[in-house]
């Protein structure tokens, strides 16, 4: 997904001439084309993540449309506070693309892991948070983050990531149903909807699929309808139960007074010390396909009770 | 008179007249930092009576004050006001309920606020950004910034003064108001403070010394050549600069100007 918005953002800066690169000292590989056919609108500020974002921010207070790459700790926690102040708080088209959602590089460690990337980013009024689930939805939240000149993140994986839209998308705005059904609804972000979509694949129930890539500032307000016959709503993340789309939905089904179960699958609020790959860990925490299969089955044959 | 004496009395009559209106604000609203903004003022107002170009005609080649030690922003309100931009009832209105202006900076108050700053260590580095860009559009504008002594504690100045050379601005000048006293003490015994000096030549930046509330000095600083480099302009100052009880005493940084103490600050700033 990484060099979708790295190569739609390149496409757009042919004409966009607004359009300026900033990375952290990330990027080998992926931003070679952009820095060759746009030098004078790419920089490497080096490992240095407080000036990095300030100085975006400078950048935009100048005129430009900045894409700050990194891996997600270095765009959003080492510098929160540059963030807040000088993106958030001042309205600037900055946008944050984090590398490595979840834990996309695990084993690397606890340090290079982004689990609380969503809670802490939507704490931050008006920026809007994206993370899409395949690089269609990718290519859109570029899209969107290039016309909306808004603070942004969106949080990506890594890449090779496949699709999971059947059809064209034709929005990120709102969520996006992947797959009509019925009893049972999961809700998703991120590329761990590759592990939903395989968790359905031959199953007799037919639960709704609905992807959410843009979990904050979107527009919710078809969610209700969507929800109609549905008595369990399962948010699946990779990211902590606490403060992501499972918390988003919670205040949501309670604010809006909808009548459905909720349960959320997703990385357990720890620190993790555990030594395993991505698929790994995605075992380990509930959020692999045959974890969610497991979860659908059960909430349908609750549903099923009298 | 010979050109320069003449700046010298317009920025020394601006000077003083900021003060006095800093006092009624201070007094007024019960605020601290009026030790912190004294010792500034002279500098930012050098800046706005003889350095910026400035011109609401010609807006968009304006240049950039960042006043990156935001917490000194009645230095900054004050100027603005003496140069028109925001109405003496809208200072007055300072910090009170429903009030035009905060204690710290937000751009969105006024359009000669180019930032919006109050944590120390991010105005400078936004300041860069904005050289950086004036620089490479080949756009003749400067861009200025005011940062503490206690801010260049900060480890995002150090991040910012390591890259700066290598972006080539030399359309960038830090004025540091350097009066030895912060929060709470003296930074050249909190932490290896000195030499300041050295410290910056040898990050690469075309440093000048100057005593802080010299008018003369201050103007032969900012004209002086950048030689293709950023610019720091260490500033020696005293806080609480022009009252004389508050002058380099570190409780003025929070001690709140009392109407007595509002009277005996305007008898010494009375206008010459």
């Amino acid at each position: 997904m990484r060099n979708t918005v790295i190569d739609t953002i390149t496409k757009a800066a042919e004409k966009e001439k607004s359009i300026f690169v900033v990375t952290g000292d990330a990027g080998f590989g992926v931003l070679d084309e952009f820095q060759k056919k746009f030098p004078e609108r790419y920089l490497n500020l080096g490992v240095a993540e407080q000036n990095m974002i300030s100085f975006s921010a400078g950048l935009a207070m100048a005129g430009y449309n900045v894409f700050v790459y990194n891996i997600t700790p270095f765009v959003l926690y080492r510098c929160y506070e540059q963030v807040r102040n000088d993106l958030c708080y001042q309205k600037l088209p900055v946008t944050l693309i984090g590398i490595g959602s979840g834990v996309t590089y695990a084993p690397q460690g606890h340090t290079h892991y982004s689990v609380e990337d969503v809670g802490v980013a939507r704490t931050l009024p008006g920026l809007v948070v994206l993370s899409p689930a395949d690089p269609l939805e990718a290519e859109l939240c570029a899209k969107y983050a290039i016309k909306s000149k808004k603070p942004a993140f969106i949080r990506l994986a890594k890449y090779g990531e496949p699709k999971i839209h059947s059809e064209k998308v034709k929005s990120v705005e709102s969520p996006i149903v992947v797959k009509k059904g019925s009893g049972v609804t999961v809700l998703f972000h991120g590329s761990v909807g590759i592990e939903v979509m395989q968790a359905v694949e031959g199953l007799k129930a037919r639960p709704q699929l609905i992807s959410v890539p843009m979990l904050t500032e979107g527009d919710f307000s078809g969610l209700k309808k969507l929800l109609k016959n549905t008595r369990t709503v399962i948010t699946v993340e990779e990211h902590y139960v606490q403060g992501g789309l499972g918390s988003i939905m919670a205040e949501w089904i309670i604010e809006n007074g909808v009548d459905v179960k909720l349960r959320k699958l997703g990385v357990k609020n720890e620190y993790i010390h555990k030594i395993k790959n991505n698929l790994g860990m995605r075992e380990h925490y509930g959020i692999s396909a045959s974890e969610i299969r497991r979860a659908i089955t059960s909430e349908f044959k609750i549903v099923k009770k009298p | 008179m010979d050109n320069l004496e003449s700046e010298e009395k317009l920025i020394s009559t601006k000077a003083r007249e900021a003060r006095r209106l800093m006092i009624e604000i201070a007094n007024k609203s019960k605020s601290a930092h009026i030790g912190s903004s004294l010792s500034c003022v002279d500098m930012i107002t050098t800046l706005y009576f003889y350095k910026l170009r400035i011109d609401p005609k010609d807006w968009k080649n304006r240049d950039i004050f960042i006043l990156s030690k935001g917490h000194s922003a009645m230095a900054l309100y004050a100027n603005l006001t003496l140069r028109g931009f925001i109405s003496k009832p809208d200072l007055f209105q300072y910090l009170q309920n429903n009030g035009k202006l905060p204690a710290h900076l937000d751009r969105f108050t006024n359009k000669a606020i180019e930032a919006s700053v109050g944590s120390l260590g991010h105005g400078f580095n936004m300041g860069l950004g904005m050289a950086y860009v004036f620089k490479q559009k080949g756009e003749n504008r400067n861009v200025y910034s005011v940062i503490g002594d206690g801010e260049s504690q900060e480890g995002s100045i150090w991040e910012g003064a390591l890259f700066a050379p290598k972006l080539g601005i030399d359309n960038f000048t830090v004025l540091l108001d350097y009066n030895n006293l912060q929060g709470y003490g003296r930074p050249t015994e909190i932490c290896h403070y000195e030499p300041v000096r050295a410290k910056w030549e040898a990050f690469g930046w075309q440093v000048y010394e100057v005593g802080g509330h010299d008018y003369r000095q201050l103007i032969g600083a900012l004209d002086a050549p950048s030689n293709g480099k950023p610019k720091i302009i260490i500033a020696k100052t005293i806080k609480g600069k022009g009252v004389s009880f508050m002058e380099n005493e570190m409780k003025w940084h929070y001690f709140i100007v009392t109407d007595e103490f509002k009277k005996q600050a305007l008898e010494e700033l009375a206008a010459e």
